[in-house]
Parts: structure tokens; sequence; C-alpha cells
């Protein structure tokens, strides 16, 4: 009797596994599969099915740089071609696809940084000097909504160089949300903290690591969070615009140039997931350092 | 730094906000507000009476525009750690544990102090709100109470010279709140710590405290008044119930809230005056207390009287006590009110410390029907007169004898003095005597918080009914006819509204009459006893004739005293009286003899309204003017002399004469 009670019990709670499981993983496949079949229902001989993509993803001629992340052109010295494409950012684009998303984010980690440190630094400033913040408010929220293409040009027509203008789309594009984020952290610092350090008369040095920065990281990730997001979406932008660097945005604008559809399709997929990726990213190191 | 020596002082402080839109709000004007070193004092008041802003203001969070505030002599200019403030929402850095949130606050204020010394401190600190068990974990993880622990660890481990509490417990559950409370005190007394508590919690001001600060409503909320906590310390929450004076210290804070709240409600339907009938006003509001004694007023009401003379538009506001009637006279919202007889000389010489303002009386409502009854216990102890009182007080001086009377001004109060006095008995020294809302003397008697009382009908006759009290002594044995309840208005009120007056005065005399005539005394009874007048049994209502039913102590439960409200003599404002009254004050030192009396009577009794208003009621017959004052105990009083009749007395206070200046009458009022 409470034998068979409690195998009933397990059934019960395996089938409540299962339940869970249908209902959460269940509808996204079928949305999938039905996209694909609209996908394929709309598909023309200029603009490939899901059907196609995976045919020619995995056709000899131009499978290596699709299916293989890690393949590389000329593969005399591989480690080579890895470190001119990732680090330096030149040299041969036909490599695979991580390579190329490699090297695009070893430019958003660049601006980005840059967005993030003047971003924070401009946004604390901001926020505690009532003056400064009336004088450049309306500047930033200005700034704020011009898309990153054009920046594009501005940059480029400035610098002169692919390499730092992209480096710089990326930054303006990225930094609005965080400084703006920040500065309203730090106005947002509620009164009775505020008031203590008051009280207390603690040192201005004190009150800026003790009482302002824990008050404010929130603020700080939840700008840093948005701002990852545009710097990737600035990338892409910048590189398709900016020719002839090693890319996951450059690679998109090529295989358009060569009418090659799959291509482009298969790096939507990495650059959602790269997106998605350090988005999670950003949020999960937020949670580590916000206070409690 | 003597115990006593003042640490903080608040001068004439003033606070203005300005608004958005270019207005201005005054939340705080002419404060005035001395705080000893070592005492605790509470500032209670309604939500935005500016008690906050008060406190911020010696904190310095906040700057006044007017006036200033001192600690030790310097002013007040910006926030320090020798002003430590407890917030009311902790106001604890959530990124910290509660040993970091101490630390911070101590490594800042006390630097000088070795890093050895310093841990010391706040390990103390911890313990000392027993938080030992918690010392590392963030505040998120801990209750409100003991949130509230760590911001009071934090703000005594930086030794400050003032604490300053910002309704502290408000947001905590009864029992932490209680444990909390002791804590605090026990803190505050091993430490002698000075502190200003902000609450709106009426037990917790007076648990803690050694004064209660009472603000007004804003805008420009101002002190109202200051109350000495005299309960000896240290003191226990439990037990501080049981002071004798506890009660009635929580029922004038609890007085002092509700007169505010109440003004707050009749400024915001302040009405202008209407006039009707060639009378200047038809909108009056009319105090009385709810007593046998207010029939002529409740009868006026309900039978039409006031309509018939032209006065439309009559509402009654109910007081539960004198003090209400006097404060609605002099703070203007009451138009007019049934006083007890002495209230309006009283009023006028300025009783109770307040200012002199001009009272006039043109009417006497009522007489007799009031008594004094003692507890039960005394009748079975054999206490059957004021002799056997007096026997009994000789016996048990050990005991203190408190009793209950319902305002320094009122008849009760001054016939219970004489009646003790006559029988040797001084009414400040031997017993004790108690201000108490007339409604809450039975319950009092039965508590045993009093031992006996004077007060009007039906809460002797009630008492006497329930068994709880018998009556000792009746009109009939201590003045058969004095004056009981009188009109009062205030004397500017009776220059602006001259007609008004007649036809108030009027309206009362009918209602008067009709209360006396027997034939209506059922309808009579059964209007007081509704829910807007006694809210009681009509079986404890007796209006009879005089001398109907004697006192009689064979049967404590059968005797009542008598109302006159209508007939010779009756209505007609006596100065004979009224000047009685005032020798009677002055002997028990409530307030100077003047030696303008004769002026002030003159002022007070307004004998030509009366004459006016019964002679255009016909009532010729009623205008007659009382010979000398014949007392149970045989003496007479007339008017010839009163300052000899006060120096023949032989128990009294001692006596002081004054002049007392009054404005010049005019109607500068409303």
């Amino acid at each position: 009797m409470t034998a068979g009670t409690l195998s009933n019990r397990k059934i019960a709670s395996d089938n409540a596994f299962l339940k869970a499981l249908i209902r959460n993983v269940v509808p996204p496949i079928v949305a999938v599969l039905i996209f694909c079949v609209i996908w394929q229902l709309f598909s023309t001989d200029t603009f490939p099915g899901p059907v196609q993509v995976i045919q020619d993803a995995f056709s000899a001629e131009d499978g290596p740089p699709l299916i293989n992340p890690f393949h590389v052109g000329g593969a005399e010295d591989y480690w080579g071609t890895v470190f001119n494409a990732v680090v330096r950012g030149t040299g041969d684009t036909n490599i695979g696809l991580f390579w190329l998303v490699m090297s695009s984010l070893k430019r958003v980690a660049i601006g980005y940084s840059f967005a993030a440190l003047i971003g924070v630094a401009l946004g604390i400033l901001v926020g505690v000097n009532n003056l400064l913040y009336r004088a450049l408010d309306p500047i930033f929220q200005f700034l704020r909504v011009v898309p990153p293409l054009a920046w594009v040009p501005i940059s480029l027509a400035a610098l002169q160089m692919n390499e730092p203008a992209a480096l710089f789309v990326i930054f303006i594009t990225a930094i609005w949300p965080i400084l703006i984020n920040t500065a309203v952290g730090v106005k947002q610092i509620p009164s009775d903290y505020n008031n203590v350090a008051k009280v207390l008369r603690l040192s201005k040095q004190k009150y800026f690591f003790k009482v302002l920065i824990p008050a404010t990281v929130p603020y700080i990730f939840t700008g840093l969070r948005i701002g990852i997001g545009l710097a990737w979406l600035a990338i892409i932008a910048a590189e398709i615009v900016m020719s002839g660097v090693p890319g996951i945005g450059f690679f998109i604008w090529d295989e358009y140039q060569n009418n090659y559809i799959t291509g482009i399709i298969i790096a939507l997929l990495y650059i959602g997931a790269t997106g998605l990726i350090l988005d999670r990213l950003v949020a999960w190191i937020g949670t580590k350092v916000s206070p409690a | 730094m003597s115990p006593s020596s003042t640490l903080v002082e608040v001068e004439q402080l003033g606070k203005t906000f300005s608004l958005p839109g270019g207005n201005e709000y005054v939340a705080l004007k002419g404060i005035d507000l001395t705080i000893k070193q070592g005492e605790f004092v509470s500032l209670i008041g309604h939500s935005g009476c500016g008690k906050s802003t008060l406190l911020n203001m010696v904190a310095g969070l906040d700057l006044p525009t007017e006036g200033v505030a001192l600690l030790d002599g310097e002013k007040i200019m910006r926030p320090g750690p020798d002003r430590m403030v407890v917030f009311q929402n902790y106001s604890l850095m959530p990124w910290m544990t509660v040993r970091q949130n101490i630390a911070l606050a101590v490594d800042e204020v006390l630097k000088d102090l070795p890093k050895s010394e310093r841990n010391a401190i706040v390990e103390e600190h911890i313990q000392l709100v027993g938080l030992g068990h918690a010392a590392d974990k963030p505040p998120g993880q801990l209750s409100g109470g003991m949130k509230q622990r760590v911001a009071i660890a934090r703000a005594l481990a930086i030794r400050p010279k003032l604490l300053l509490l910002d309704e502290p417990f408000g947001a905590l559950d009864a029992l932490t709140r209680g444990n909390l409370q002791e804590k605090l005190m026990q803190i505050c007394e091993e430490h002698n710590v000075t502190a200003i508590m902000v609450t709106h919690d009426v037990d917790e001001a007076l648990l803690l405290s050694d004064r209660v600060v009472m603000l007004t409503n804003g805008p420009a909320s101002k002190i109202g008044q200051i109350m000495e906590v005299d309960i000896p310390r240290p003191r226990k929450r439990l037990e501080v119930v049981n002071h004798p004076h506890y009660y009635s210290y929580r029922s004038e804070i609890i007085y002092f809230l509700n007169q505010q709240k109440r003004i707050k409600q009749l400024r915001a339907r302040k009405k202008s005056d209407v006039s009707r009938h060639g009378l200047e006003k038809v909108n009056l509001e009319i105090g009385f207390v709810p007593l046998t004694a207010c029939a002529p007023i409740a009868v006026a009401k309900e039978k039409g009287f006031f309509v018939k003379h032209g006065l439309d538009e009559v509402s009654l506001v109910r007081e539960s006590n004198w003090r209400g009637i006097r404060d609605g006279i002099a703070g203007k919202y009451l138009d007019a009110a049934q006083m007890p007889a002495g209230m309006p000389i009283w009023m006028t010489i300025g009783g109770g410390e307040n200012p002199p303002l001009p009272v006039v009386t043109s009417m006497t409502m009522t007489r007799n029907g009031n008594a004094i009854t003692l507890a039960k216990r005394f009748y079975d102890q054999g206490v059957h007169s004021l002799t056997d009182l007096k026997r009994m007080l000789l016996e048990s001086t050990d005991q203190r004898h408190t009793f209950g009377m319902v305002h320094p001004s009122s008849m009760h109060n001054l016939l219970l003095r004489y009646w003790l006095a006559s029988g040797g008995i001084n009414p400040d020294k031997d017993v004790q005597l108690d201000t108490i809302p007339p409604a809450q003397m039975v319950s009092n008697l039965q508590s045993g918080s009093i031992d006996g009382y004077c007060v009007g009908e039906p809460w002797n006759l009630r008492a006497a009914i329930d068994g709880i009290g018998f009556t000792i002594a009746t009109d009939l044995e201590i003045w058969d006819g004095h004056p009981g309840k009188v009109l009062g208005v205030r004397e500017d009120w009776a220059i602006a509204y001259p007609n008004t007056h007649i036809a108030l005065v009027k309206a009362l005399l009918d209602a008067c009459q009709y209360c006396a005539d027997e034939a209506n005394h059922e309808e009579v009874r059964e209007i007081l006893s509704r829910r807007e007048y006694l809210a009681c049994d009509p079986a404890y209502i007796h209006l009879g004739p005089p001398h109907a039913t004697a006192c009689n102590l064979d049967h404590p439960m059968r005797e009542y005293a008598h109302h006159q409200f209508f007939g010779k003599g009756v209505n007609r404002p006596s100065r004979t009286e009224h000047l009685w009254m005032m020798t009677q004050m002055a002997r028990w030192g409530d307030t100077p003899f003047p030696r303008n009396w004769v002026e002030i009577l003159e002022r007070v009794c307004k004998v030509n309204v009366f004459s006016t208003a019964a002679r255009e009621l016909g009532l010729t017959d009623i205008a007659y003017s009382r010979g000398a004052i014949k007392l149970f105990d045989g003496s007479v009083f007339n008017a010839d002399d009163p300052i000899a009749y006060l120096n023949s007395l032989e128990i009294k206070h001692d006596i002081y004469m004054a002049e007392v200046v009054l404005d010049a009458p005019s109607a500068k009022a409303s």
C-alpha cells in the first residue's frame, strides 16, 4: 500500500517534470518550426529557404568557413592568421565565424570599455553637481537619440581610419545609457543615506566609496547592460560600412556583395547568440557586484 | 557640565518653505524651547504639523528661515555627529553588515582613538542592543526591530551630546515597539542621554519623556502646550499606567490632539455670518456638555424655540468636557455655550494661566442639579456625613484621597471645596482634586482612581443606582438654588451681535420655561436620553421639582438633586453670585482677586440683555434681584465687602490681589 503510494508519487512528480518540460520547451520548438515553414514558403531563387541554407552550408564549396567556426582559409600559419584577425584586426577575412565574432568583440571590448569608464565617471560628476546636470542633460538627451549609423560618416571623416572610427562609433553609441543611468543613480541615492553621511560628516573619499558607489551600482549596471546591447548593435553597423576588416559585420556585407545569402543568415545566428550572451554576462556580473 | 544646565535652546524658530508656483508655506512659527542636559523630550502632533521639520532643524539637516537653534550656546548651522539622528526608516547602509554600519560611524567620528579602542566601542554597542548573533549580517536579513536597534547602537556609539529620534518605532509591531522602548529608556537612563523624539504615539511619549511638547496643526504650527511628565524613573512600561496621574496626562495629550483635529475641521467649514429676520447672525454654533442641565439647550433646539426667535441655523456642538467649551469660545469657533456658572468670570480674569478674555453672561440657565458623591465603600465604613469624612481622613493620613470635579471654574469645584473646607478639610492639602470630564466620573469612581466627586446630574444618580457610590450631599445640603449653568458668549461677540444675543436669550428662556413645566418632563427626559445628548437610559435622568425627595442616607438609592430651570430669580444673572464665585476662585489661589472687581462684574453680568429679552417675552415677574447669599454653614455673603469676607475665611490659599487689565469693550471679532 505504502510502496504503491510512493511509486505513485514518483510517477506523479515525473509527470509534473515532464509537464513542465512540455509546457516550456514545446511551444518555442513549434514556433520555430512554423517560422521555418513560412520562411520556406516565401523562399525564392534569390532568397533561400531553410532547406537551401542547410544544404549550402554543408556543400563542399562554401562549407568550411560556415560550418567550421574555427576555420582559417590559408592555413599556412593558423595562429598567426588568427592573431592578425582578432588582435590586430587586419589580414585574411576568409576565416571561421567564431574568429570573426572574436575580432568584432575585440573592437566592442575596447569601445565599450572607454564608454563604461568615461560614462560612469562623467555620470557621477553630473549626478553630484546640479549645475552640470542642468547644463549637460539636454545635450545628452539630444545625442542619445542619434542612431549609430549616423555617427559612421562623421567619425570616418574625423578620424580618417577604419579601425579608430569603428571604435569611436561603438563608444559614442554605448556611452549615453551608461552616463545617464549613472547620473540618475547618483541623484536617486536615498536622502536617508546622504543624511547619515552629513550627520556623521563623512569625508568625501569615504562618502564616495562607502555610500555613493554602492548605492549607485544597480543603476550603473542597468546602464552597462543597455550599453553592451547598443555597442554590439553599433559594431555590426560600423563594420558593414568600413570595408576590409575581419569581423562579423564586414562578413555579412561581403557575403551580400557576393550575393551569398546563406552566409548572411548563418552570421545572423552568431550575432544574435553573441548579443544574448553579452547581455546575460553583464547582467550576471551586475548581480555579483551589486550590494544585497 | 552640571546635570541641569541647558543643552539646546530654540528661540523664535520659524520655517517657511517656498512652493512651486511662487507660493510659500509657513511650516513652523515662533518656536521657543529649552532642553536641559539629560532630559528626554517628545514632540507630538498630527501629521504635517512640522514636528519632523523642527527635529531636522535641531539636527542641522534643515536650516530655519527665522530665529535660531543653539546647542551649548552655539548656533546650529549644519549637521554634525554631536546631534546624531535615529531615522524612522533606520537608514542603514544595506551593503554593509551590522558591524560595518556601526564601524562606519565610529571610525569617522572617533578617528582620534586607536583602532583597537574603536573596535571595542563597536562591539560594546552591538552587545548593548543585544545583536551579537547578527553582527555580521547585512540589514536586509534583519527584522525591523533589529534594524532599529542597529540604528540606535550606531547613534549611541559615537557618544552624541544629543540624540534625535524621528518616529523611531513607528514602523514596528506593538510587541517589538514595547521592548525597544524599554531598552531605549534603560540606555538613556544609564548613560544620561539627552534626547528629542518625534512621535505620534501618546503612550510612547508618556513612557519615555520628561516633557511632552505638543505642536498645533499647520500652517504656522507652534507649540500649543508643554506638559511635564512627573512619573518617577526608572519607569516600566507595564507599570507607568498605574501611576495615579498617567491617565490624566494621557487624556490631556489626547484632548490636545483631538482639539487640533476639530479646529482643522471647523476652519475648513467656517461659514460667513448669515443675517436674517433683523438678526445679525442666525447660523450659530452653540456648545454644550451632555448633562441633565443641558435640557434648555436641547429643548430649544428640538422644540423649535431657536427657530421661533429667528435663529434658523443653530447647530449644537457637543463637547465632552468644559475645557472644550472654554477653548471653543476662546478660539472663536463657538458662538455661545452652556458654561459652568463660574466660567465667564474665570475666563474674564484669566484663570488657568490663560490671558484674560472678557466673556459675558446674560442668563442663568439652570440652578441646582449638582451633588457630591462618595464611593460606596465609605458608606459601608460608616462615613455618612462631612464630620465622618473628616474623621476618616484623619485616621488614614497615609493614604491619598482624590476627588473629581469637572473644571476649576465650575460650581462643582467651588462647592466641593467650600463643603470640604466648612468641615475643616483643606481641599488642597488634605485631599487632592482632579479635573475629570463629567461622563468619566462614574467609571473613575468604579475603578477606584478617585474616592468621590462633585458633578452635575445624571452622574450622581447613576452612581447611586448602579451601587458604585452614594450621594453624601446634594444642592439642599450645600446651597439650595445655587447657579448651575449659565449662557456665556465672548464680550466682542455680544457687542457685534446684540440682537442675536437677545434672541438667543429669549429662545433659551422659552425653553427653560418649557423644561420647568412638570407636564413636559417625560418628553424632556426622552429628548435628553437621545444619542446626540446624554445617550443614556432615561431612568437616570430626573428633572424633579425641588424638595420633592430629600437626600436620605437610609435610602442611598433614591435621592437625587433637583434642577430649577425657570422661575422667580432663577434666570436673571446675579452680580452677587458671580462675586461670590470670584471670591472662591481667589480663595483657592486659582485667580487673583481683582482690585477692579466692580468693573469686572459690570462687564460680565449683562443684566440689560436679560431684562430686554424678558420684557419682550412679557415675563416681567421673573426679573427679581436676590439679596445676600445664605450657605448651609450659616455664613451669609453679601456683596458689600468681598475682601473682608475673604479675610474672614479660615481655610484658604494665599490670596493675592491684582488689577486685571481688560481691553476696552469692542466688537473686533469674527
